[in-house]
């Protein structure tokens, strides 16, 4: 499903504007950018985790003001102002952790950076399974990028994952071990991973957050 | 066949061992000091014992403040990661690597493990050791290899060289209720089965011959029951002699005339002998040889000092002397003058094949046990002398001395640093290979034991040990002695054992093989034959 | 930095304490004025502008003829307030701005650059949001002058404007479809293009053109026009009160010896904004029509206005006559301002239809930048370079 589209793009990563206003991907979600093929070589698939979602204005210098009334207030707001999903815009970061070529999977930086403008688009649930089915790529979220701690989103990665593999135990606990091994240097950081991974302490109802509903329906491509 | 990885080599020496890092899924607590594990190099498999086990942290925070009340998914995710073990392992024989596509000449056609000349690279791999790998060194079941006992985690036999282990002296260690005479009793009965030496035993507490009850409370056979007529009782006790259904071949006695000198200075702490009682003995010796003691016994007051008149002795001292050596002359078993023959004639069925063993009954004071062991020795050391000599000049298999393997317990009393100079154990224990003669000394106190004697042991089979003096003393001169050390202290005070030396090819624990039914059967002995019901009945419920 | 921060700082501290003793006598005045608005008969007043109108010195001063309502119930005292009426339940609001990047004078190549915002807002069931914007660079001859053929009158400075708020119209005019439900066309300024009052009349028809035919099109299709004049400045209302006031000529205040001299001077300085201050939220005044010269170009398209609190603010809303006489027209734009206006995030507000439209005509200084640059390379490519004058170059250089 086409979630959004490249607005700013880079070697580690894109910025995607989002074709729902207030509803970026999930932090940590695993999302694709299909690049079509050339002549001779063939397409590319490159992956990326999505690792923070915004909303403010569309024109920078204009900031959201306060809007609430007594009794228009939250949803309501975009039912009154309907100008709002015109001048607010939600974007997401994605890092870059990796591609296929040729079926080829490959848990590194692709050698260009994906094209702006481009659709990005959810990772299908096969893709996702085939993807996380190697745990390189989770130091490629180490790498600060963003204002999101890394770690933070690393744990949403892996919690995204999770979910998305059905509850996989045994992948959350190779996962969980590979991130120990990565922050081996860095007991604190581990912990704030593992505790925001740990499936034991959050239930499963929260993490699928209620976002403000978007009042953009059907959106224009 | 399952090869359970356990962890990769990350360091090391050759002379200090290697560095396992654990996996994450091994659990320390599933291994243990001694372990027979397997590291498998790129061109040698190398066997070796864990020597040790280290906790480890990759940041040294999580050890200063460990996480509390942590979730288990936390908990789990950390150990092995985080907090990690290492395990320290210590080659002791390597195996060339061959071509793995022809595993049928596997065991065959090459030579066995070597020494180890090398170790391996890093992240060479640590595993458990398989049943084959147990049979690559150890050998399997048949032939002079005798089965002792199992791997602690495994049911496969593990092997004793026993050819090899008769050409030395040997010893059984550890400390009281690790079952020594059991263990004892298994060796000498697989040295019986496999004829690669006689056994004189010296029984100081009845154990060998017949039934025994265990400290647990059930019944095991004797040697005589297994072997029958393979073996030879002989008593000192004549009551036990006269005892239904445990048939004694000879009762013994000992001359006065056959006490000598050394044996009476063995026995100064029994006696209470003076520091001068070894000057008078000489001066007694000089004037009477042979019948000295008999002299020295019958002597009145006034034979006594026109001794001492003419001989030079002190009066007081030849006194005390008479006085306490006439405890010798009040045992039963002693009689003024016995011939040498009978002793001869031991040492004569024992050429022939036969097991000697010698019960001592009610006379099992240390003095006893000392006196006798050590005379009898003595006797046998000299025939056995007698015939190396002959063998050596007609150089004629037929009058080749078997090989005669002697088993003594509480050693210490023959081998401590005080009198092994002077006993005929201690000359065997240090030279009497050469004669064919070798020991099977069984003690509790193994630091008790002088340390050359100690050092000149072929092979050593030892219970579990606390004292530190002990496990030392039972390491004396051996190599790689700290995974021993720890192997040793961790041993179960039942059925297992650590055996290390010249038969075994590296140290090796083991649960040791039941001494039940099926063992005895395995030594050929006529159990459950229908027509044995009645033995068997006796065996079960005693003598009536 | 040439600019003397001390001594501005000096001058804003006595500014500040003037007005401050100013103040309380204004208020005073007001109150006066006020009770002067309240005690005056619409159709009293009527008749005394016209009677003045009749006179052969014209009137120095906009006046503002209080209109007779469309219906009896709507106020026909000048302090009379109509309460806002309430929005239909689904409706739009299309709001337009134009911004523009003036032809530079300093450069060889002559063009200016407008760029017409719109928003069509719709609330109801199905909200609904339309921005555009719409630009068009005018080099051509009959873009750059009135009289194109003649080379004669630049459109520039307010003729620019002009030309802007005819452009704003006319794209509004494309932006309406045809809707089940009332809208409102709003502009950001008068709909009394009064500025163009000092050009000649040519001038004046050739501009007002396009703006009365796109009025014309609004009657037609039935979508209301109303011009939002935020912080207005008009005095038309206070201006009628000293035409009531002026027992002589109005131009002759120098031998006024009336007892209400004083008021009257003083009501010279009070805009209706201020006057009106009294409307409660929401409220609506009195219909006006103006006085305003230029509203004789616009012939049939007369120009009515009222003043209206939209909470916070007392603004002007001009509206075509034809909206002004209709009861339901009239009710919807007073309704849908004032709706607009509660909508809106800002204080005082603002109606967030024209915001929407400004920030979509909005030029910002890099892309005037870039626009420039744009133009300078096409021009290039063409082997015309871009010359500036010395001044302009040397604004640009900056050297030092």
């Amino acid at each position: 499903m086409r979630i959004g589209e490249i607005v700013e793009t880079m070697s580690t990563g894109f910025v995607a504007e989002s074709f729902e206003l207030n509803r970026p991907p999930p932090l940590g979600g695993l999302v694709v950018v299909r690049l079509p093929g050339a002549e001779a070589s063939a397409g590319m698939d490159v992956y990326a985790v999505v690792t923070y979602g915004q909303t403010g204005g569309l024109d920078p210098s204009r900031r959201a003001v306060r809007r609430s009334t007594d009794t228009v207030f939250d949803g309501a707001i975009y039912q009154e102002h309907p100008e709002l999903t015109r001048t607010l815009r939600t974007e997401f970061g994605a890092a870059l952790v990796g591609f296929a070529v040729d079926d080829q999977l490959r848990q590194h930086l692709p050698p260009q950076p994906p094209p702006l403008h481009f659709s990005v688009q959810t990772a299908p649930a096969g893709e996702l399974q085939r993807f996380t089915d190697h745990l390189q790529y989770l130091r490629l979220l180490l790498a600060p990028y963003g204002q999101v701690s890394p770690l933070q989103v690393l744990a949403a990665n892996v919690r995204e994952v999770y979910q998305h593999r059905g509850q996989d135990d045994v992948w959350l606990s190779a996962a969980a071990r590979e991130i120990a091994t990565l922050l081996k240097n860095d007991h604190e950081s581990l912990l704030t991973v593992l505790y925001a991974i740990d499936p034991g302490q959050v239930p499963p109802s929260v993490e699928r957050g209620q976002v403000p509903p978007s009042a953009r329906e059907g959106a224009p491509a | 066949m399952s090869q359970r990885s356990l962890g990769l080599v990350v360091d090391g020496t050759f002379s200090g061992g290697l560095t396992v890092r654990l996996n994450a899924d091994t659990s320390t607590e599933q291994l243990r000091i001694g372990n027979f594990v397997v590291v498998e190099g790129e061109r040698n498999r190398y066997f070796s014992l864990i020597s040790d086990i280290h906790l480890k942290a990759t940041d040294p925070r999580l050890l200063a403040d460990p996480p509390r009340d942590t979730s288990l998914f936390v908990a789990r995710t950390l150990a092995g990661t985080s907090t990690y073990a290492t395990a320290e392992v210590q080659p002791m024989l390597m195996l060339e690597k061959v071509d793995e596509s022809e595993p049928r000449d596997f065991l065959e056609e090459r030579s066995g493990p070597q020494p180890v000349r090398t170790i391996p690279m890093h992240f060479a791999e640590l595993r458990e050791a398989t049943e084959l790998d147990f049979a690559t060194v150890f050998g399997s079941e048949g032939g002079a290899n005798f089965a002792m006992g199992t791997p602690l985690a495994m049911d496969i036999p593990i092997c004793l060289q026993l050819d090899r282990f008769v050409e030395r002296s040997n010893g059984i260690f550890g400390q009281s209720g690790t079952g020594k005479s059991f263990l004892a009793r298994l060796i000498i009965s697989g040295v019986v089965k496999t004829k690669v030496a006689v056994n004189l035993i010296f029984d100081m507490h009845d154990e060998y011959s017949f039934d025994k009850e265990t400290e647990d409370g059930h019944w095991v056979k004797g040697l005589r029951q297994i072997f029958g007529s393979q073996v030879l009782i002989y008593s000192l006790d004549e009551r036990m002699a006269r005892r239904a259904g445990r048939n004694v071949d000879v009762t013994l006695k000992i001359g006065l005339n056959q006490i000598e000198e050394a044996d009476i200075v063995l026995l100064s702490e029994e006696l209470n002998l003076r520091q001068t009682a070894e000057a008078t003995i000489g001066l007694l010796r000089d004037s009477f040889r042979d019948k000295w003691l008999l002299k020295l016994l019958q002597m009145n007051g006034e034979e006594l000092n026109n001794f001492c008149q003419a001989s030079g002795a002190h009066p007081a001292s030849m006194a005390a002397l008479q006085r306490n050596l006439k405890r010798l002359s009040r045992q039963e078993y002693v009689v003024d003058e016995a011939p040498f023959s009978t002793l001869d004639d031991m040492v004569e069925a024992l050429d022939r094949g036969k097991h000697v063993i010698l019960q001592f009954g009610r006379h099992n004071t240390v003095l006893d046990y000392v006196l006798v062991s050590n005379l009898v020795t003595r006797r046998v050391r000299q025939r056995y002398e007698d015939k190396t000599r002959r063998y050596e000049e007609t150089q004629s298999v037929a009058d080749k001395p078997r090989q005669l393997m002697i088993t003594i317990e509480e050693a210490h009393k023959f081998l401590n640093p005080n009198v092994a100079g002077q006993t005929t154990f201690g000359t065997i224990a240090r030279e009497m290979r050469k004669y064919n003669v070798t020991l099977l000394v069984i003690d509790q106190r193994p630091s008790g034991i002088d340390d050359e004697v100690m050092s000149q042991l072929g092979t050593r089979v030892s219970g579990k040990l606390t004292e530190q003096r002990d496990i030392e003393a039972v390491l004396t001169g051996v190599s790689n002695r700290s995974a021993l050390r720890g192997a040793l202290a961790s041993l179960d005070t039942r059925q297992q054992i650590l055996i290390m030396g010249h038969a075994v090819p590296m140290p090796i624990m083991m649960r040791t093989r039941q001494y039940d039914e099926s063992f005895y059967r395995a030594m050929g002995a006529r159990v459950g034959v229908p027509r044995d019901a009645e033995v068997d009945i006796r065996d079960l419920f005693g003598d009536d | 930095m040439p600019l003397k921060l001390g001594r501005i700082s000096q001058q804003m501290q006595d500014m500040a304490q003037t007005m401050a003793h100013l103040l309380p006598a204004e208020e005073n005045l007001l109150e006066r004025a006020r009770d002067c608005l309240r005690s005056i008969r619409a159709d009293a007043l009527c008749e005394k502008l016209e009677w003045q109108s009749r006179q052969p010195v014209r009137m120095p001063w906009l006046v503002a003829m209080p209109r007779s309502a469309p219906q009896a119930a709507l106020p026909t005292g000048l302090a009379d307030t109509a309460a806002p009426p309430s929005v239909p339940s689904t409706f739009s609001v299309v709001g337009v701005d134009a911004s523009s990047i003036p032809p530079d004078r300093h450069s060889s190549v002559h063009y200016y650059l407008v760029n017409v915002g719109y928003a069509l807002l719709t609330y109801g069931r199905e909200p609904d949001a339309i921005l555009e914007a719409s630009s068009q660079l005018c080099f051509r001859d009959e873009d750059l002058y009135v009289f194109p053929e003649k080379r004669d009158v630049p459109i520039e400075g307010t003729l620019l404007s002009a030309r802007m708020e005819v452009e704003a119209l006319h794209l509004l005019q494309q932006a309406l479809d045809s809707r089940p439900w009332p809208t409102l066309a709003l502009l950001d300024g008068p709909l009394i293009l009064w500025t163009l009052q000092s050009e000649t009349q040519e001038v004046r028809r050739a501009l007002l053109q396009g703006f009365l035919s796109t009025m014309i099109f609004l009657k037609e299709t039935g979508v209301p026009l109303a011009g939002y004049v935020s912080y207005t400045g008009s005095r038309d209302v206070a201006n009628s009160l000293r035409v009531w006031l002026c027992q002589g000529q109005p131009n002759e205040c120098d031998r006024c010896a009336s007892d209400d001299r004083e008021l009257c001077l003083a009501l010279a300085k009070i805009r209706d904004r201020e006057l009106y201050a009294f409307l409660a939220d929401g409220e609506r005044s009195q219909l006006f029509g103006s006085s305003s010269q230029i509203l004789e170009e616009y012939g049939e398209q007369r120009v009515d206005f009222f003043y209206m609190n939209v909470g916070g603010e007392i603004v002007r809303v001009e509206v075509p006559g034809w909206v002004a006489s209709d009861a339901d027209l009239l009710s919807f734009v007073h309704a849908a301002i004032y709706d607009q206006c509660q909508r809106s995030p800002s204080v005082p507000p603002y109606p967030p239809v024209l915001q929407e439209a400004h920030e979509q005509a909005a030029i910002t200084a890099p892309e005037r930048r870039l626009v420039e640059e744009m133009l300078e390379q096409a021009l290039g490519q063409y082997g015309r370079p871009v010359v500036r004058s010395a001044k302009e170059d040397s604004k640009r250089r900056r050297g030092v």
